[in-house]
């Protein structure tokens, strides 16, 4: 990455600078979106996760330790 | 030490609670007999290095409630702190675990370690936990000083990879295997602490760098050590940023683009300029003398409490110790009380260390308030920093709300004097960093 790429007046397309201000109250209700869509993802991806987890540990020392005390 | 607030003391009241449940929840009902023994010792300290890694995570967030709520210096504290103590408890849950195997199959020891890593989702864990060794190694004090603060901060970020790694592990093990419920709330916990570092870690620096446009305006040499970056950049006043806030600074050019600083502001803010003061103490921060006009700046913050919000007193009194001057000087601009009641005490070795002292004589002079430098060797009756000398320099000291910026080392004798002299804790205002 050089200097001259990070001065976005010369690399950055005109398109990324929106020339019409967002207001703050936009900008707020926008940041509050995204953050309600990112947990509302993280609550999806993590509901998913906990649903799929295997039912038997693969690794289970608990298991061993049961059957060891068994024989 | 000062006080937890209510956001802090919710906050551990939660982590432990949280803490017992995860120890515990083993001997709560719903799943397998744990024999005690090595097997027990896996369960406990695999439980707790778990749930110790997403709490870290948590802490280390940048989350607005938990900096503000808590405190930058107090979170990193508490990250030092419990960090360490996450690494050990993994390596001993590895070893414990290995042990339990190795007992339970009648295998030794390497037979059994190549038997539990064909299981899957360990093989993983193994490379997660020879990261967090790899950055437990090199955060020794011996070993982290042989290194820059660059590299060990690049290091340091491929915990994220090793916890991360570590994750499949968990949901399957023994402790949280065929009881959904917990499997859910565990994974709940994982996925909510990588969402609030990626809100607040990535998201939010990246919206203010397209917000804001924040770019480096002047940089101006205070003396032959210290410069001054100005910015400018757009709609400013939306990060409300005050007096005595600081930022994690990213400089967006080859050299620097990785390097976060964190540096107070050092002049109050502007609709459309802030300006930080650096003092080079290494390779790192003497690159930033460097920085050519018109450098994108990523900013973290801001964060700090150390504010003129926390002003109860009639009177302010604010120290200020080296570099520990660049909070205060904001400060010392814009606590605004009747009859201007406010001296600064400036503490620097030579004069050539004074920076910003015309400044702040300038400041003193249009407002009235008062500047006391004491310079030279600390050893100097007249340099005294104990409270029976602040008291003789400002009178009535219990009268003051007392604001601290100094080196670790100055700052606790400053702290310690005005405990032992009874000052009372909640009017002593500081933020604590050591870099």
């Amino acid at each position: 990455m050089s200097n001259a790429a990070l001065d976005y007046r010369r690399r950055i397309p005109r398109l990324a600078r929106p020339s019409v201000a967002a207001s703050p109250s936009l900008i707020r209700w926008t940041l509050r979106t995204v953050t309600l869509v990112l947990f509302g993802a993280a609550t999806a991806i993590g509901v998913d996760l906990g649903t799929s987890a295997p039912e038997i540990s693969p690794a289970s020392v608990v298991q061993h330790d049961v059957m060891s005390a068994d024989r | 030490m000062r006080p937890l607030g209510p956001t802090a003391t919710t906050l551990v009241v939660v982590l432990y609670v949280g803490a017992a449940l995860a120890v515990l929840q083993g001997f709560l009902g719903g799943g397998p007999p744990i024999q005690f023994g090595v097997s027990l010792v896996a369960h406990v300290t695999g439980m707790a290095a778990g749930y110790g890694a997403a709490v870290m995570l948590i802490l280390m967030s940048r989350a607005p409630w938990l900096e503000h709520g808590v405190g930058a210096d107090r979170l990193a504290r508490w990250h030092a702190w419990a960090g360490p103590l996450v690494i050990m408890l993994t390596l001993v849950h590895a070893i414990a675990a290995m042990a339990a195997w190795a007992d339970a199959s009648s295998l030794d020891l390497v037979a059994a370690m190549k038997d539990v890593l064909n299981l899957p989702g360990l093989m993983t864990a193994l490379v997660g936990t020879a990261i967090l060794m790899l950055i437990g190694f090199a955060s020794l004090r011996a070993v982290r000083r042989r290194i820059s603060y660059a590299r060990w901060h690049l290091l340091h970020l491929l915990v994220y990879l090793a916890v991360g790694l570590g994750f499949a592990h968990q949901l399957a093990g023994p402790d949280l295997a065929g009881r959904q419920w917990l499997q859910i709330a565990w994974a709940l916990l994982y996925t909510y602490a990588f969402a609030l570092v990626l809100r607040w870690r990535v998201f939010q620096p990246l919206f203010q760098l397209w917000r804001h446009r924040l770019r480096v305006e002047d940089v101006r040499q205070e003396s032959a050590d210290v410069i001054s970056v100005l910015m400018s950049g757009e709609h400013l006043d939306e990060l409300r940023a005050q007096p005595g806030h600081f930022f994690r600074w990213r400089f967006l050019t080859r050299e620097t683009w990785h390097l976060a600083y964190p540096f107070s502001l050092s002049a109050p803010p502007t609709r459309n300029r802030l300006r930080i003061t650096v003092w080079a103490r290494g390779a790192g921060t003497r690159r930033l003398f460097q920085i050519p006009r018109g450098t994108l700046v990523f900013a973290e913050g801001p964060y700090g409490a150390i504010t003129s919000r926390r002003v109860r007193r009639p009177r302010v009194l604010l120290i200020a110790g080296g570099v520990g001057i660049t909070p205060m000087r904001a400060l010392f601009e814009v606590i605004d009380l009747p009859g201007k009641d406010i001296t600064l005490v400036y503490r620097a070795s030579t004069v050539q260390d004074l920076v910003l002292k015309h400044e702040l004589d300038e400041i003193a002079e249009r407002s009235g308030a008062r500047v006391v430098y004491l310079v030279g060797p600390s050893t100097d009756a007249e340099n005294d920093m104990s409270a029976h000398a602040l008291n003789r320099i400002v009178g009535d000291l219990s009268d003051h709300d007392v604001y601290l910026c100094a080196s670790p080392r100055l700052a606790a004798r400053v702290r310690d004097s005005l405990m032992d002299g009874g000052f009372p804790r909640h009017q002593l205002h500081e933020e604590r960093f050591s870099f």
